[in-house]
C-alpha cells in the first residue's frame, strides 16, 4: 500500500482527552480519501498529523515504503514531500501569483521552474494571472492558486483542509468538479477534511467518518452515505444535518 | 520521540539565553531584599517611607484620574463624531507624548514664572502683579498636572483605535434602540472600552513611577527621586535597592489590580472583522464645542510649550555651539538606533519561540520580561552596574593578555548603556512584534514548511516581510523611548558621552531653561516625526 497509518494518537496539550484516539488506515496510490466529521471530531488534527504539523502521542506512517514517523523517527513537515491546501488558503499576501508558485520550487532551474509554473496555471485554468496578488481574486481563484501552489513541487500526497468553507454555494459545486478533474488529471494521492456529505459523496474515493478522534466507519461513498439521488440537491448540507440518514 | 524534546533547536536555545540575560536584573532585586539592612534604611523605613509612598500614590491617583477623563473623552469624540478639525487632531492630540514630561516641565515653569511671558504681560501690559505663588507649579498639583498633559494619549490612543474599530455593531445597535449619545455613552461606551482604559492607565501609571525628571525638577520627594539620593548622596546601594523593590511591590500591586479590574468582564466579539464606526456629524453649537475643546487641549499639550521653545531657540541662537548640538544627536540617534535594533532582533527570537513551541513555559516565559518595563531606570541602573564590574573583573586576565592596562573595559563603555536599554526597553518592541506575530497567524508559517522550506527560510521569506508594519511600529516606539530616556543614561553614559536629553536635562537643572530648548526642540522634533509616521502611516483606521 502507498499509505500506512497506525495507532495514530494525539492529545493537545491543553487538554486531557485525546483529540485523535488510536486510528489506522491504509490509502492507496491515486485514491482520493475523504475524512468527514463534525467540528470538534478531530478530522483536522488528523490532517496535521499527517502533515507533520503536530507531533502524536504514539503511532507511526509510512509513506511510499519511507518511514516518516515512529517512536524513534519524525521527519520534519519541510522533508515529507506532502503538500496542503489550508482552509483559508494561506497565500502569501506580499507575493504575486506567479511567486507563490515558485516559492515550493527551490531545487529546479529557471527554465525548468517556470515551465512547471505554466503547467500548474494551466491545470487550474487560471493562465494569465500570474501578476495578480491574493487580494485581487475571487474566492474561488484564491482556492484554485492554492491548489496549484501545493501542486507545483509534485507531492506524493496532498492534503485539503476543508477546502470549500469559504467559497459560496453556487460555486462550491462548480469548484469541486474541477477539483476532482485537477486531482485526477495529476494522479495526485489526496486527503481532504470535510463536515459537508455533498463534498466528501462528490470528490472521495474512500470516506472516513471520524467520530469524538475515532474511525466510526470506512467505506465507500455509495456504500456509506448511499445514492446522489438520495442527498439533497444544495451546496451545504453539513454532516450534523444528515448524520441519521 | 519525545514531543518537549523536539522543541529544543536554535530558535529555543536563543530566546532562553534572552530571557535569562533581560531577567537577571529583576533577581538581583528581590535578592536586594533580604540583605542586611544598614543604619539608613532603618532611619528612612522610619521616618521617610511613608512621604514616599503618600506622594507617589497620590500623583499615581490623579494623574490617572485626569488621563482617563480626557483621555475617554477626546477619544470618543473623534471616534464618533465629525467636526471641523477633527481629522487633523485625530492625530495631533497624540503629539504631546513627543515632549517628554520633564521637558515640558521646565517649558511651563518657564512660561509661568516671574521672567515668564505670562507674568511679564500682566506686568507690562495691563500693569497687574499677581501673587507669584499663584503660578508656582512646582508642587505636586503642578506634577499632576505636567504628568497629565504629556501622557494622557495613552488612554486616549488605545480607546480610540479600539472605540474605532470594535464598537460599531454595539453603538449601533444601542441608537436603533433609541439611546441619546450621552446614555450611550455612559452605559454602552465606558463599558465597552474598560479594558483599553485600563490598559492605557496603566502605561501612565508606571510612567509616572519611573519618573525621574519631573520630580527632581519640582523638588518632590518619590521613590525615584529617593533611589537616586540613597544611592549617589548617601553611597548606599543596599538601601537604594530595598527602596526600589518596595516600588517593585507598588508595581505588582497595581498590575494584579489590573488583571482583576479587566479579569471577569472581558467583552469579546463573535466577529473579528473590523467594521469602522460610522461618524455622526456635529453642527452649530455641538461641532464649535468640540473644536474648541479639542483645540484647547492640543493647544495646552503640545502648541504652548513647543512655541516656547521655539521662542527660546530663536533668543539664544548662537549661545549654544552648532558643533555641539550636533554631536549630542548624533550621539542620540546612534545609541537609540542600534539599541532599537537589537531589542527588536531580539523580540522576533523570542517571540518567533513563543509561537513555535508548543508548551505552556514558552507562553510564560516572555511575560517575565515585560516586568523590566516597571523597574524605575535607577534600579536597573544598580544592576546593570554591578553585572558589567563583575564581567570585568571576570574577563581581567583576558584584557592583561591582549595588552589593555585598565581593569574596567565594559563597565565604562556603551556597551554597557545599551544592555541597559535593552532590559528597560525590550518590552516595548517585544509587545509590538508578539501582536505582528498573533495577527499573521500560523498558517502563513506552515504553509510555507509544507512546501517544502526551512523554518529559517520561512522566517525570513515569510514572517519578516509579513510583520513589516510591527517591526517597524516596535523600532519606532523604542527609538522614541531611548531618546527621552534620562535617569539610565545620566547615570550609565561613558564620561563625556551626552545625549539631547542628558545636555537638555543639566542645563534645566542648572536654570539655564534657555540653553536647554535647543536640545529639547530637538527631541520633541524627532519624537513628533517617528509618531506621525508610527500613526498615520501605519495605524490608519481600516478601510
Amino acid at each position: 500500500m502507498f499509505i500506512d497509518i497506525q495507532d495514530l494518537s494525539f492529545t493537545y496539550s491543553n487538554s486531557l482527552t485525546k483529540a485523535v484516539n488510536c486510528i489506522s488506515f491504509t490509502i492507496e496510490k491515486g485514491e482520493v480519501i475523504s475524512i468527514l466529521g463534525r467540528s470538534g471530531s478531530g478530522k483536522s488534527t488528523i490532517l496535521r498529523l499527517i502533515a507533520g504539523l503536530e507531533m502524536p502521542d504514539e503511532g507511526s506512517f509510512t509513506l511510499n515504503g519511507k518511514k516518516i514517523m515512529d517512536d524513534r523517527t519524525f521527519i520534519q513537515p519541510e522533508k515529507r514531500g506532502i503538500g496542503m491546501v489550508f482552509q483559508d488558503y494561506a497565500l502569501f499576501p506580499h507575493m504575486n501569483v506567479e511567486e507563490n508558485i515558485l516559492f515550493g520550487l527551490s531545487k529546479m532551474s529557471r527554465k525548468d521552474k517556470k515551465r512547471r509554473v505554466n503547467e500548474v496555471l494551466e491545470l487550474v485554468e487560471l493562465e494569465g494571472f500570474e501578476k495578480r496578488y491574493p487580494h485581487q481574486l475571487s474566492g474561488g481563484q484564491q482556492q484554485r492558486v492554492a491548489l496549484a501552489r501545493a501542486i507545483a513541487p509534485e507531492p506524493e500526497l496532498i492534503l485539503l483542509d476543508e477546502p470549500f468553507s469559504n467559497l459560496d454555494a453556487d460555486l462550491q459545486v462548480k469548484i469541486r468538479e474541477d477539483l476532482r478533474r485537477i486531482l485526477k488529471k495529476a494522479n495526485t494521492t489526496a486527503v481532504f477534511v470535510t463536515h459537508n456529505i455533498n463534498d466528501a459523496h462528490a470528490l472521495a474515493d474512500r470516506i472516513l467518518k471520524i467520530k469524538d478522534g475515532k474511525i466510526d466507519k470506512i467505506g465507500r461513498p455509495c456504500d456509506l452515505l448511499g445514492s446522489t439521488s438520495e442527498l439533497p440537491n444544495t451546496g451545504e448540507v453539513i454532516f450534523e444535518e444528515l448524520l441519521p440518514v | 520521540m519525545n514531543r518537549y524534546l523536539a522543541n529544543v533547536n536554535g530558535w529555543t536555545i536563543g530566546a532562553i539565553l534572552i530571557i535569562i540575560l533581560l531577567f537577571i536584573p529583576n533577581v538581583s532585586i528581590v535578592t536586594g531584599i533580604f540583605s542586611s539592612a544598614s543604619e539608613n534604611w532603618a532611619h528612612i523605613k522610619e521616618y521617610m517611607l511613608v512621604n514616599y509612598i503618600k506622594s507617589s500614590l497620590t500623583l499615581v491617583f490623579f494623574t490617572a484620574m485626569f488621563t482617563v477623563v480626557i483621555g475617554l473623552s477626546l477619544a470618543w469624540l473623534i471616534a464618533q463624531y465629525d467636526f471641523p478639525l477633527r481629522s487633523f487632531m485625530k492625530w495631533a492630540l497624540i503629539l504631546p507624548l513627543s515632549i517628554p514630561p520633564f521637558i515640558g516641565a521646565y517649558t511651563y515653569h518657564g512660561i509661568v514664572n516671574y521672567t515668564g511671558v505670562i507674568q511679564k504681560t500682566l506686568r507690562n501690559q495691563f500693569e497687574i502683579v499677581p501673587n507669584p505663588s499663584f503660578f508656582d507649579i512646582m508642587n505636586v498639583p503642578g506634577a499632576i498636572f505636567i504628568y497629565t498633559l504629556f501622557l494622557y494619549p495613552y488612554v486616549y490612543m488605545i480607546t480610540r483605535i479600539f472605540l474605532s474599530h470594535q464598537s460599531a455593531s454595539l453603538i449601533e445597535s444601542a441608537r436603533t434602540l433609541g439611546k441619546g449619545p450621552w446614555e450611550i455613552f455612559l452605559k454602552v461606551v465606558i463599558p465597552i472600552s474598560r479594558v483599553s482604559i485600563i490598559g492605557g492607565v496603566s502605561l501612565v501609571v508606571l510612567e509616572v513611577l519611573n519618573d525621574y525628571g519631573v520630580v527632581k525638577y519640582f523638588g518632590i520627594q518619590t521613590f525615584s527621586t529617593a533611589i537616586f539620593q540613597t544611592w549617589f548622596g548617601l553611597g548606599d546601594l543596599d538601601s537604594s535597592i530595598k527602596l526600589a523593590a518596595s516600588l517593585m511591590g507598588i508595581v505588582i500591586f497595581i498590575l494584579i489590580i489590573e488583571r482583576i479590574l479587566r479579569g471577569g468582564k472581558q467583552y469579546s466579539y463573535s466577529t473579528t472583522k473590523v467594521r469602522p464606526l460610522p461618524l455622526v456629524k456635529l453642527k452649530g453649537k455641538s461641532a464649535v464645542f468640540a473644536t474648541m475643546y479639542t483645540l484647547v487641549i492640543f493647544s495646552i499639550a503640545f502648541l504652548v510649550p513647543v512655541i516656547q521653545l521655539m521662542d527660546w531657540v530663536i533668543l539664544t541662537f548662537g549661545k549654544v555651539p552648532m558643533g555641539e548640538v550636533l554631536v549630542y544627536t548624533r550621539n542620540s540617534v546612534t545609541v537609540a538606533a542600534l539599541s532599537a535594533t537589537l531589542i527588536i532582533v531580539f523580540s522576533l527570537i523570542v517571540g518567533n519561540f513563543s509561537r513555535i513551541v508548543h508548551h505552556k513555559f514558552a507562553k510564560l516565559l516572555p511575560k517575565l520580561t515585560i516586568l523590566g518595563y516597571s523597574i524605575p531606570g535607577a534600579v536597573i541602573a544598580v544592576a546593570v552596574v554591578t553585572t558589567f564590574i563583575a564581567l570585568d573583573r571576570f574577563l581581567a586576565p583576558v584584557y592583561e593578555f591582549i595588552g589593555i592596562d585598565s581593569g574596567l573595559v565594559l563597565s565604562v563603555s556603551l556597551f554597557m548603556l545599551i544592555s541597559a536599554y535593552i532590559i528597560r526597553f525590550f518590552a516595548i518592541g517585544y509587545n509590538s512584534i508578539e501582536s505582528g506575530f498573533d495577527k499573521i497567524g500560523t498558517d502563513f508559517r506552515d504553509a510555507s514548511r509544507m512546501l517544502g522550506v526551512s523554518r529559517l527560510r520561512t522566517f525570513f521569506k515569510i514572517d519578516v516581510p509579513m510583520m513589516k508594519g510591527a517591526i517597524i511600529s516596535g523600532f519606532v516606539l523604542v527609538f522614541v523611548d531611548i531618546l527621552k530616556e534620562i535617569p539610565l543614561t545620566l547615570i550609565l553614559r561613558p564620561f563625556n558621552y551626552d545625549t539631547l536629553a542628558t545636555k537638555a536635562f543639566q542645563y534645566a537643572s542648572d536654570e539655564k531653561i534657555m540653553e536647554a530648548s535647543q536640545a529639547s526642540l530637538l527631541i520633541v522634533g524627532v519624537s513628533a516625526i517617528a509618531i506621525i509616521i508610527f500613526h498615520k502611516l501605519l495605524r490608519e483606521e481600516p478601510k
